[in-house]
């Protein structure tokens, strides 16, 4: 049995394509304008990396911002199920999860058997998201996958006080005009960043074995300023822990096409 | 004596200058990163303007964003007090003025005197200012100055759904990408500006005439919007609406600078 799973967010788009419980091939792409287009482009490259065709495929589940518009889907899920499903799939202890994507920020709390038990998100505002840290990295003049190396050279963290994504812009603007050093913004940046995140954590509560994924943990200035807040130290994972949506959306893939093959057998027998 | 007023704004810098009350010269200068610079430029090209070098002017005072980082200033004010003066000189019977700049929204009654009784600014958050604008404006790949004349003839607004700015960015973004017309997305965006402004300036009482200032009043479709919003219309001030700070700065530092 061949499965796929494929997650378009709203920055990157991933795919997973699993044989029973082995992983195959995983893919991760930048987002075109269409949901359509990242689905197909991302899956054409993981199918092809083991020259596989869509035909190969049993089930495919979608997931992610543009999930209902993936034509070759049998099935969509929410990405909160399906990263809470991705993560058990990896470390089945793990009870919690912060996923920090490009447009938002969830916790999940998940029970022993990966099911979804609890949530909360960003609504509104779009601080404690990765297109927050892009945007404020790009006015400090660098790449958002940079900021960590470069707030490692800093003397002492600049705190960010503004919580707009637009306003933390103009605020990096002041201190650059007063000549401030831009690691120490860096910093800064980061702090902010796991500032915002832990009050969300704070309405589901912490609950360990915890961890964290989307594009945002690839950044362990963030990364380590939350474990220092919240006083806890993350389970790492396995695989990139970008994939993990597309994963879990694999996962229910399989159990789905299962479920299928079964009620085929009875109607089979009958 | 020669007075000069400058505000360094988030999107642009103006400088006003003065003698004797009478306006010699008024500028504005957008800038992207450099704002101490564009500080000096404006400043600059309002001296050619009214053909001055920098020793001929006596005292000048700064305000606005960047108010501490304007190089040639002797002193900097809040710009509260600095709108007040201003709209006091050009018109003493305005009662309410809406400041729409580039990071803040604020309302304000003045008194007979010029004094400011009630005052509501937005808080934390970039929704409804000339940056919001600015950053929807760069999504649609058009000039702001352009939109917003042309978006008057939109027949039907496209509504933003998102108050943030960073995910109303995305929003406008997916309309562009499903081939929604520019113009009736730029509606939307100015009816969603116009209601934050709204908002805002509810808070403090509508008093008659009411008068709109900073860059967003330069914007045609939005001032129309906020008209509407408010069931209002906006009284003229006779000046550039961006470079009303600038000129009460200028006016406060012929005063204080003469005491």
């Amino acid at each position: 049995m061949i499965v796929a799973g494929c997650d378009v967010g709203s920055l990157s788009a991933e795919a997973v394509i699993l044989n029973d419980d082995k992983i195959l091939a995983s893919e991760i792409i930048q987002v075109r304008p269409l949901p359509e287009q990242s689905a197909r482009e991302v899956m054409d490259k993981a199918l092809a990396s083991i020259r596989l065709t869509y035909d190969d495929i049993d089930y495919t589940v979608s997931t992610g911002y543009g999930r209902e518009s993936i034509s070759f889907a049998d099935h969509n899920i929410s990405e909160i199920s399906c990263h809470g499903k991705g993560a058990h799939f990896l470390v089945p202890s793990i009870r919690t999860i912060i996923d920090v994507g490009g447009q938002d920020c969830k916790v999940i709390r998940i029970d022993e058997y990966g099911v979804l038990q609890d949530f909360t998100m960003n609504d509104k505002c779009a601080a404690g998201t990765g297109r927050s840290l892009e945007l404020m990295s790009k006015y400090l003049g660098v790449h958002f996958s940079e900021l960590a190396a470069l707030a490692e050279k800093a003397g002492q963290t600049i705190t960010i006080t503004n919580q707009c994504g637009i306003f933390s812009e103009l605020e990096i603007m002041h201190y650059l005009m007063e000549d401030k050093n831009s690691a120490d913004i860096a910093a800064g940046i980061n702090e902010a960043m796991a500032r915002r995140v832990k009050m969300l954590v704070g309405r589901v509560g912490i609950k360990p074995e915890m961890t964290i994924t989307g594009g945002v943990c690839k950044n362990t200035g963030v990364v380590k300023n939350l474990e220092a807040m919240l006083g806890i130290h993350f389970m790492p994972l396995s695989e990139d822990p970008q994939i993990v949506g597309a994963l879990g959306a694999a996962v229910f893939a399989a159990e789905r096409f299962k479920r299928l093959q079964k009620k085929g057998e009875r109607r089979d027998t009958n | 004596m020669i007075y000069a007023g400058c505000d360094l704004g988030t999107i642009s810098a103006k400088a006003v200058i003065i003698r004797n009350g009478n306006i010699l010269a008024v500028e504005t200068l957008p800038y992207k990163n450099l704002p101490k610079q564009a500080a000096i430029q404006v400043m600059e090209m309002a001296k050619n303007k009214a053909g001055l070098t920098k020793e001929n002017i006596s005292y000048c005072l700064s305000t606005g964003f960047g108010k501490k980082a304007v190089p040639f200033a002797d002193k900097d004010l809040p710009e509260f007090l600095c709108l007040s003066r201003a709209i006091h000189k050009l018109d003493p019977e305005i009662r309410t003025v809406i400041d729409a700049g580039g990071s803040t929204i604020k309302a304000f009654n003045m008194d007979s005197s010029g004094k400011v009784t009630t005052s509501a600014t937005n808080e934390k958050c970039a929704a409804g200012t000339g940056k919001f604008m600015e950053v929807m404006a760069q999504a649609l790949e058009m000039p702001i100055e352009e939109l917003s004349i042309a978006a008057l003839e939109s027949g039907h607004a496209l509504p933003i759904t998102s108050q943030c700015g960073v995910f109303a960015e995305s929003e406008v973004i997916t309309h562009v990408n499903e081939g929604k017309d520019r113009l009736d997305i730029f509606a939307g965006i100015s009816l969603s500006v116009a209601g934050k402004v709204a908002a805002v300036t509810r808070r403090i009482s509508l008093d008659q005439p009411i008068a709109i200032v900073g860059g967003l009043a330069k914007n045609p479709i939005v001032v129309r919007d906020i008209e509407k919003e408010l069931g209002i219309s906006f009284v003229e001030c006779n000046l550039d609406p961006r470079a009303i700070a600038a000129y009460g700065a200028a006016l406060l530092a012929e005063e204080r600078h003469a005491s």
